[in-house]
């Protein structure tokens, strides 16, 4: 099983490699002949960068995973989540690149390495927050169900804030690169479609837990808040080592 | 059990993914079954060169001066020692300290940046094993078959064998 995994982290890495060297190529080949049919054929790229960008390790999954593995939701949701943490994330990057930018100008690098590491030590207090409350309304809404589905609007948007608040380099990357070619509306554009393709992969992350969740949870029954708590408790694991980590480097 | 067991598992997926692609081209100098002198050069893709050069060309004139190469010898290359240069050198099973690289260079070609530098160590190839990865996973070193010369021995280029972390491998014949 873990071979398995580290094959397909291996070959998700190389389709990225693939990607990322077509894509700048072909952004760098825009010219007046060309642009209209370049531009769809970059925006389509992006999209499947996106997809698979998102589906290399990340906390934005972990999160989403942990949250719907622990707590009844429809499928729907995964998709409202997957999108709301995917649009999140890629506004997030526009905002920085454009501010890094045009407002500090240079060093760009060191500018985006440091803001990116404040975004985090925000993105894993905030998981840290989300992870003491779901335990919290776990344990208050043990025997009230009618509480519980009032809990879950409440809480999505937390996960998907606080997962999607840190700006993904992927998308700042790909901006940074158009905004060097003078290729603006191109580097927008190309940020939606890649967090739609993002979006789509952390849905199906969404998807694939809440099914584990249908699977395991009737067997615990009226016992299913204890489920709930540990995914609370995970959650509460995961901010604490994303701030430790963070802070380490 | 097994709902926690998967849930810990979960936890895996939280390790960051590689942004940055660099194309490792290593050249090795061999004389009786002992390495004369490793070149490297890495490649960075074209994407990322783009926000270094925007940094790192400060006159703007396409290519990186004196002055320019030093700011990155010192700021952004030098530092690379806290990761081994993404390179473990393995020899008997052990991994051996990076040694310090001479001959640094920084350019720019089609533009994409690129370093060049060497170690001149004296190894026994025999039981050496020469790994490229990135323990933080935020760099992927890419590693073919084509990207490496040896002069006085053969060589093989594998996929690293690791859990961790993306990364490959070359030995010797």
């Amino acid at each position: 099983m873990i071979e398995w995994y580290n094959q397909l982290l291996k070959q998700i890495i190389i389709y990225q490699y693939q990607l990322n060297s077509y894509i700048s190529s072909t952004i760098r080949s825009l010219n007046d002949d060309n642009m209209y049919e370049t531009s769809l054929l970059i925006l389509g790229v992006a999209f499947l960068y996106g997809l698979i960008h998102a589906a290399g390790p990340g906390h934005g999954k972990a999160l989403v995973a942990l949250y719907f593995t622990s707590n009844k939701s429809h499928y729907r949701k995964a998709f409202k989540m997957g999108y709301m943490i995917s649009i999140t994330h890629a506004f997030s990057a526009l905002i920085f690149t454009f501010g890094i930018f045009y407002i500090l100008k240079t060093m760009f690098r060191r500018n985006f390495n440091e803001l990116s590491n404040i975004a985090m030590q925000i993105s894993a207090f905030m998981i840290i927050c989300v992870g003491l409350y779901l335990i919290y309304e776990a344990y208050k809404n043990k025997y009230n169900k009618e509480l519980k589905i009032k809990k879950t609007n409440k809480s999505e948007y937390a996960v998907a804030f606080s997962a999607g608040v840190v700006p993904c380099p992927g998308v700042m990357t790909i901006v940074l690169f158009c905004i060097m070619l003078k290729q603006y509306f191109l580097g927008v554009l190309a940020a939606i479609t890649m967090s739609l393709g993002m979006g789509l992969t952390i849905s199906v992350a969404g998807i694939l837990s809440i099914l584990l969740n249908k699977k395991t949870s009737h067997k615990l029954d009226s016992k299913a808040y204890i489920l709930e708590i540990t995914g609370g408790i995970l959650i509460l694991i995961l901010g604490i080592f994303l701030f430790t980590s963070v802070g380490y480097k | 059990m097994k709902i926690i067991t998967t849930l810990i598992l979960l936890i895996n997926i939280v390790y960051a993914h590689p942004h940055t692609f660099i194309e490792v081209y290593p050249t090795i100098t061999i004389k009786g079954n002992k390495t004369e002198k490793i070149d490297f050069i890495w490649k960075l893709d074209e994407m990322t060169s783009s926000m270094l050069i925007m940094e790192f060309d400060v006159n703007q004139n396409g290519k990186l001066d004196q002055n320019e190469q030093s700011f990155v010898y010192e700021n952004y290359f030098s530092p690379l020692i806290d990761y081994n240069f993404y390179t473990d050198i393995t020899v008997n099973d052990k991994i051996q300290k990076f040694p310090k690289p001479t001959n640094f260079n920084s350019f720019i070609e089609n533009n994409r940046l690129c370093y060049s530098f060497s170690i001149e160590e004296t190894i026994n190839i025999k039981n050496t094993l020469l790994d490229f990865g990135d323990t933080d996973f935020f760099v992927a070193m890419i590693l073919k078959k084509e990207f490496v010369s040896i002069k006085g021995a053969k060589g093989i280029v594998s996929d690293l064998d690791n859990d961790f972390y993306f990364g490959y491998r070359l030995e010797f014949k």
